[in-house]
C-alpha cells in the first residue's frame, strides 16, 4: 500500500501542471537538498522514460531544480527555478535515457549532487498524485516515501553523512 | 490497524460501524496518522479553500498558458452558461465552467490541489462547487465530500494506478471522475453501496482512455477531458441514485483498469508519442514549442 493518507489523494497543494512530473519531482529535489543540508553547487540529473520525453512540457526540470534549491511543491517561484539556479551559481546538467536499470517505472530520475566535498547519488521515482519514493542513496537500495506535507529533513537525517570524504567525483 | 483494501471491504466496514464513507476515512486517517480529527478536518478545509481560489481566479482569467495552446475557455463557457444558453442543465454546466477554470489555472502553473493528480484537478472541484451553487450544499459538507473522494481514491490507487504515465488517462481522469461520481452520491444521501456503484459506472465509461498529451503538456486534451469528466460524474451519480446497478462490481472494474493499463503501450502513457500527441497538429505544436530550444 503505497498510498496511505487521504492527503495522498486530495493534495498536494501545488503549482501545476503535473502532480507526477512537477510536484512529485519537487519533493525528490527537496529531499536531496535536505540530505546535503543546502543546495548543491553541482548536479547531474538523469531523466528516464516518460520524464525524458515530456520534461519540458511539465516543467520537470524546473521542478527538480526548485526542489534542489529548497522550494516546496506550492512555491510560485518554481517557474523561475532555472534562473534561480543560475543566480546561485549552481552548475547543472541534464541527461536523458530510456530505461533505468534500478527501477521499473516511467517516472524515474537519478540525481548526483555535490556540495563542497559531499557527493550523493539519489534515485527517485514519482508514483503519481504528488507522492514519490527515494529508492536509492549512493549504492544502497532504500525505500523512503515522500508525501508533500512531510518534513523531509527528518526523513533525510539517518542518511546524512557528516564528515565523509569525497568518494566519487561527478 | 484498520486497512481497507477493496471497495467490498469498505462497504462492509461502513455497514458494520454504521458510518458513511467520509466518516470512515476520517476515522482511518486519525488512527493511521495519529492526528486528531479536528486537525485533519482543518487540513482538508485548507485544501477546499485552495480549490475555491483556483476556481475563482481561473473563471475570470482569459489569459493563455505559456504554451499558447490553452486558456480563455473558462471565461467563454461561464458567459455562455450565464446567458442561460446551456443545454446540459445547471449542475453540469456550472461544473463544466468550474473545472475549466481549475484546469486552465493548472496549465498556467498556478496553484491547484491535485485530486488525485494535477492533470485531473478540475473534476472534483467542478462538481463540488456546482453542488454548492445549485443546491446550497454547505462548505462543511463539501469538506466531507473530499473525505469520501479520498477514500475511494485510496482504494483505486492501491489496487491500480492514478497516473497517466503508469496507466493511461483512464487512471487519471478516469479515477478522478469515478471519485467525483461517488462523492456526489454520498453528498446526496446515497448509501455506501450506491457510492461505490456510481464509482464503478463512471470508471467503466472511461476504461481504455489513453494518455496522449500534445507536446507532453497537461493541456490538450487534458483540460476538456476534465470538463467532460464532470458530466460523466453527474450521469453516473444519477444512475446510481435511481437504483441502476453496475453489473460488474467496482473492485473488478478497478482490476480491469489495472490490466488494461498494463497492456497499454508506452506510447500511450504520457510519453506524448501516440494518440492526439502524434496527430499532424499535435506534432506541429510540439515542434513549435520545443525544437527551437533543443
Ligand atoms: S491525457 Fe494524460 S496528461 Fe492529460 S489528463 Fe489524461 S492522463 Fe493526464
Amino acid at each position: 500500500m503505497e498510498f496511505q493518507s487521504c492527503f495522498d489523494i486530495i493534495g498536494p497543494i501545488m503549482v501545476g501542471p503535473s502532480s507526477s512530473h512537477t510536484a512529485g519531482v519537487v519533493s525528490i529535489g527537496k529531499f536531496i537538498y535536505e540530505l546535503l543540508g543546502d543546495y548543491p553547487q553541482e548536479t547531474n540529473i538523469v531523466f528516464y522514460d516518460s520524464f525524458a520525453e515530456t520534461y519540458q512540457g511539465h516543467g520537470t526540470d524546473k521542478a527538480l531544480l526548485g526542489g534542489l534549491l529548497g522550494m516546496n511543491t506550492d512555491d510560485s517561484q518554481i517557474k523561475y527555478a532555472l534562473e534561480k539556479a543560475k543566480e546561485c551559481g549552481m552548475q547543472y546538467q541534464f541527461e536523458f535515457e530510456n530505461i533505468c536499470e534500478y527501477m521499473d517505472h516511467p517516472n524515474t530520475t537519478i540525481v548526483t549532487a555535490k556540495r563542497d566535498d559531499h557527493v550523493v547519488t539519489v534515485g527517485g521515482v514519482s508514483l503519481g498524485g504528488g507522492l514519490s519514493k527515494i529508492f536509492m542513496i549512493d549504492d544502497e537500495m532504500v525505500s523512503i516515501r515522500l508525501s508533500a506535507g512531510d518534513d523531509f529533513s527528518i526523513l533525510a537525517k539517518p542518511y546524512q553523512r557528516k564528515e565523509k570524504v569525497l568518494v566519487k567525483a561527478i | 490497524m484498520m486497512e481497507i483494501q477493496s471497495m467490498k471491504e469498505l462497504i462492509e466496514a461502513c455497514e458494520r460501524e454504521k458510518k458513511s464513507i467520509s466518516e470512515m476515512m476520517l476515522m482511518v486517517e486519525a488512527k493511521k496518522s495519529g492526528r486528531d480529527e479536528d486537525t485533519i478536518i482543518r487540513m482538508m478545509e485548507e485544501r477546499l479553500i485552495k480549490m475555491k481560489e483556483a476556481v475563482d481566479s481561473g473563471i475570470k482569467d482569459a489569459s493563455t498558458a505559456p504554451s499558447g495552446i490553452s486558456g480563455g475557455d473558462a471565461v467563454k463557457m461561464s458567459e455562455y452558461v450565464r446567458q442561460g444558453k446551456s443545454l446540459s442543465g445547471d449542475y453540469i454546466s456550472n461544473a463544466m465552467s468550474f473545472s475549466l477554470a481549475t484546469s486552465e489555472n493548472n496549465a498556467r502553473m498556478g496553484v491547484i490541489v491535485a485530486t488525485p493528480t494535477a492533470g485531473a484537478a478540475g473534476i472534483l472541484p467542478g462538481v463540488l462547487f456546482s453542488l454548492h451553487k445549485n443546491d446550497g450544499t454547505p462548505y462543511k459538507e463539501l469538506v466531507k465530500g473530499l473525505f469520501t473522494a479520498s477514500m475511494l481514491g485510496l482504494v483505486i490507487a492501491n489496487r491500480s494506478f492514478i497516473s497517466g504515465a503508469a496507466g493511461g488517462c483512464q487512471a487519471e481522469v478516469g479515477s478522478a471522475t469515478a471519485m467525483a461520481a461517488g462523492t456526489i452520491v454520498e453528498l446526496k444521501g446515497g448509501t455506501p453501496q450506491q457510492v461505490v456503484n456510481a464509482t464503478a459506472i463512471a470508471m467503466k465509461s472511461l476504461l481504455g482512455l489513453v494518455c496522449d498529451p500534445v507536446g507532453g503538456l497537461v493541456e490538450v486534451p487534458c483540460i476538456k477531458r476534465n470538463v467532460i469528466g464532470t458530466s460523466i460524474a453527474f450521469s453516473a451519480a444519477d444512475m446510481s441514485l435511481a437504483g441502476v446497478e453496475s453489473r460488474i462490481p467496482c473492485d473488478e472494474v478497478i482490476e480491469a483498469m489495472y490490466k488494461v493499463g498494463k497492456d497499454m503501450p508506452r506510447t500511450l502513457r504520457e510519453t506524448a508519442l501516440g494518440g492526439l500527441a502524434m496527430t499532424e497538429t499535435g506534432k506541429e505544436v510540439k515542434e513549435r514549442l520545443f525544437c527551437r530550444k533543443s
